[in-house]
């Protein structure tokens, strides 16, 4: 299901789903030997889902520095919970899952989301677009200063493909919340990206 | 209007980056963590610390009961004697302790720390061992709860520990008082 949504949202999106379509059955085999104990297999499934966990991470906290401890937390966490993992679900899809529990997890511990939104405002251009560019990139900076709970909404939904049912699980909410903060993610968008004069 | 807004935001959000390379390799970090070997969960440590906690303050609330209910005492102003020392309280490491309880544990601590000088010298050994003990639990609550943060057996106890804290502090404000008005009047 996941896929398939995945297969509508574009270039970028498209090429990601080809790729995981090719290896998932390299991850099913790496899974295994890490599950096992080899650090290797890990490391190389590290190296080929980093920049999509890390992303969705940055995408979430909009700091570079949280962003690099919630991805290191969330394969650590993988790792731990490898015994788990049954394959139901792609091996990239689970490690969303588990870098979204990390996003929440540190932010519930840190408290720090207030002083984040200042910090951000203050620095301007956030961290987080990095890798967009032109009108993207103040897409992306408007995100970066929606409220917490609809910024990951909007994340989750708009920029990852994920349905309500499946980001609302992710995030333990409800599926009606998950549709009223992307209905005030939209309007806090529109709003803040039509005093820029944004075209999309 | 809005359907067309909402289609447009949708589209751009699409073509956002969904994989962004961290701008350090956080590999070496999570090798690192991942070949540390698991520090191990002692069943021992958390049901001790209940256990140890319960009998402790058991003993320092009845103590400081019987302080509480004594009768007919002088009062008895002490010389200063070093000032207590009110280390930040803590909750686990995961989580903090909330604004109002912080407000009135200082409140109560300031009023405590004018009190406890009105005390007799063994009246105020007693107080300082009891939380002396109290606080001993509180801390090994809180190691147990580190190694075990979802605990909420551990969680439930070290709240009831803390507000013991604060019951021996107010009672000693109460013994303190009651003697005062008795003699005034």
């Amino acid at each position: 299901m996941a896929a398939l949504l995945m297969m509508e949202t574009g270039d970028n999106m498209a090429g990601m789903v080809s790729r995981t379509a090719t290896s998932m059955r390299d991850d099913a085999a790496l899974v295994a030997r890490a599950a096992a104990g080899d650090t290797r297999a890990f490391e190389a499934l590290y190296r080929a889902h980093v920049d999509r966990v890390y992303g969705l991470c940055l995408r979430m906290t909009g700091n570079v520095g949280e962003a690099e401890d919630c991805a290191q937390e969330a394969f650590i966490q993988a790792w731990k919970k490898l015994g788990k993992f049954r394959g139901d679900s792609a091996f990239g899809t689970w490690m969303h899952r588990i870098a979204v529990n990390a996003v929440l997890g540190r932010i519930r511990k840190s408290k720090r989301e207030q002083d984040r939104i200042q910090v951000a405002a203050e620095m301007g251009s956030s961290p987080a677009s990095i890798g967009d560019s032109g009108n993207l990139r103040d897409l992306s900076d408007a995100i970066d200063r929606l409220p917490e709970g609809a910024r990951h909404v909007f994340v989750l939904n708009a920029v990852y493909g994920y349905t309500h049912e499946e980001s609302s699980d992710m995030l333990g909410v409800a599926v009606g919340t998950t549709k009223a903060q992307l209905h005030r993610a939209r309007r806090l968008l529109a709003q803040q990206l039509e005093e820029q004069g944004f075209e999309a | 209007m809005n359907e067309r807004r909402d289609d447009k935001l949708t589209a751009a959000a699409r073509q956002l980056a969904t994989e962004i390379k961290p701008q350090r390799d956080l590999w070496p970090d999570i090798e690192r963590a991942i070949a540390a070997p698991e520090p191990r969960r002692s069943r021992w440590t958390p049901m001790f610390a209940q256990a140890a906690a319960v009998v402790l303050l058991v003993g320092a609330s009845s103590g400081l009961t019987y302080l509480a209910v004594k009768d007919d005492r002088p009062v008895v102003i002490t010389q200063p004697t070093p000032e207590y020392t009110f280390e930040r309280a803590s909750f686990g490491s995961s989580y903090t302790l909330g604004r109002d309880y912080l407000a009135t544990r200082a409140d109560v601590v300031a009023r405590f720390e004018q009190q406890v000088e009105r005390l007799s010298p063994a009246e105020r050994q007693d107080v300082e061992r009891s939380l002396e003990v109290i606080r001993g639990a509180i801390d090994d609550i809180n190691a147990a709860l580190q190694q075990d943060p979802d605990n909420t057996l551990l969680q439930d106890l070290l709240m009831k520990t803390y507000h013991e804290e604060l019951n021996v502090m107010r009672k000693v404000g109460g013994v303190t008082q009651s003697v005062m008005s008795r003699r005034d009047i």
